[in-house]
């Protein structure tokens, strides 16, 4: 059987394969991780606020999302947002988003979910005494977040949050059904055209393993690293 | 400079602190002592707000401490404070530690911040270390480090709260030392510590406290010499005997 493979096929594709796909899949993965990070730490510094009311609102959006299947919060919003903008800004017919925006927006509200707990957990591992501290020196609450606790609640989470990342990577394959072009969704439509589903799939396997292993190679050595810390 | 005025606070029926009511001159050494779990150390955090307190007053160099109008960051930045653990933070050089706050709460430039950094660190000893990260350093030289911290804020009063708990017996004396030297510059300051040695050595005044109460408020002499009450009695004798 494997005889029969034709690897010429995947050698033909490989500029449209990277060039195209994979740049969407990075791009999209890097925008919603830096986005799932920065919404995602704001989630957790409300949650942890005390604040009655916004803590629960905290808690219920970072539960409800991860309650979730991802595929269902892309249609989801892909298919609610127009209306929703059209409410919120008053005008007359829905509102044009582009799948890619609308993938984009849809990717960083589920991530900030997942970042939120891993943020809240680094958070809460950076002991009392290190905000005590830094108020004790005059600093202000947001100084004291931005300055000091935030800082090593990152550093503390950093394996976590790449290993998100990874997931995520692999997740972005999901847009396929905006009919986005990511990196398997490229290898897919030229399997479709070629008519070679086992090289382009398999190629497309090998790819993703191949990323995702390195990258988790790269978290275990940081985590080395980084544990010397304190 | 610190004045406390029938401070009292509570968590639900747990009495904290019961009506405590003391004083700190400008320039005094006032070592606050007690068993453990009489709110000695409560007491201390209340006097930058680092722990509310239900009733009662703290006045610090003329400012309320519990006040609607009062700027509390302004407050601390004006109050020094070293912890049992330290607490420098971690992901910092020792130079960053020192300089962090008095360039982002005082607003000094980065060379006049290192300047005034690196002179402390000279005061405390530890020049040598500069570019160290703290986890590099003794529990003493973080200590010390700690020191020269909140010294760069250039505080009108330091607050001490147990500042040799932590430490390992061989290290203490030299965070002594450096408190010592600092009381006899005229520092005024506020020292809960076990230490009675240190407080024999520059401390006019000690207050005792147990069970959430100031049971004694008495100068160094008198109180080493002649306590009044009976659990000030008790309390020396366990520690003075070994």
């Amino acid at each position: 059987m494997l005889a029969s493979l034709d690897l010429s096929v995947v050698a033909a594709s490989l500029p449209y394969l990277f060039g195209e796909g994979m740049v969407f899949t990075l791009t999209l993965t890097a925008l919603a991780a830096s986005g799932g990070l920065v919404l995602g730490t704001g989630l957790a510094l409300v949650r942890l606020s005390g604040v009655p009311g916004l803590t629960h609102a905290a808690k219920l959006y970072v539960e409800l999302m991860r309650a979730l299947p991802l595929v269902l919060v892309i249609f989801w919003f892909y298919f609610l947002m127009p209306y929703l903008g059209a409410w919120a800004t008053g005008a007359a017919s829905p509102i044009q988003v582009g799948p890619f925006a609308s993938a984009l927006i849809t990717f960083t509200l589920f991530e900030a979910a997942y970042f939120a707990e891993i943020m809240r957990a680094g958070i809460q591992s950076v002991p009392k005494g290190q905000s005590a501290a830094a108020r004790a020196l005059g600093m202000s609450y947001a100084q004291t977040m931005r300055l000091v606790v935030l800082p090593q609640a990152f550093r503390n989470m950093l394996p976590l949050l790449l290993t998100q990342t990874i997931v995520l990577f692999q997740d972005t394959s999901l847009v396929y059904v905006l009919s986005l072009t990511d990196f398997l969704g490229a290898a897919s439509k030229v399997a479709q055209r070629d008519g070679r589903l086992v090289e382009m799939y398999l190629f497309a396997a090998l790819v993703y393993f191949a990323v995702c292993f390195a990258a988790s190679l790269l978290v275990r050595r940081l985590q080395a690293r980084i544990a010397v810390v304190r | 400079m610190i004045v406390v005025e029938a401070v009292s606070k509570w968590y639900g029926d747990l009495a904290v602190l019961s009506g405590c009511t003391t004083a700190v001159a400008r320039g005094e050494v006032v070592v606050v002592c007690g068993p453990s779990g009489s709110g000695k150390s409560t007491l201390l955090k209340c006097v930058n707000a680092l722990e509310p307190f239900q009733q009662g007053q703290i006045t610090v160099d003329g400012t309320r401490v519990k006040d609607r109008a009062t700027n509390l960051p302004r407050l601390r930045a004006r109050v020094g404070m070293v912890f049992q653990h330290f607490e420098l933070f971690p992901h910092l050089s020792v130079t960053d530690n020192l300089t962090l706050a008095q360039r982002k709460v005082l607003g000094r430039s980065g060379e006049e911040a290192r300047r005034r950094g690196l002179d402390l660190l000279a005061r405390v000893g530890l020049s040598a270390h500069a570019e160290k990260f703290p986890g590099q350093l003794s529990g003493g030289q973080q200590q010390r480090v700690a020191i020269a911290r909140a010294l760069a804020m250039d505080p009108v009063v330091m607050l001490f709260d147990e500042p040799t708990s932590a430490l390992d017996p061989e290290m203490v004396g030299e965070v002594l030392d450096v408190m010592v030297e600092l009381a006899r510059d005229g520092m005024t300051m506020m020292v809960v510590t076990h230490e009675m040695g240190f407080a024999r050595k520059v401390a006019d005044r000690v207050v005792f406290m147990d069970g959430g109460e100031i049971v004694e408020d008495a100068a160094k002499d008198a109180f080493f010499s002649r306590p009044r009450s009976e659990r000030a009695q008790q309390f020396l004798s366990k520690i003075l005997a070994h």
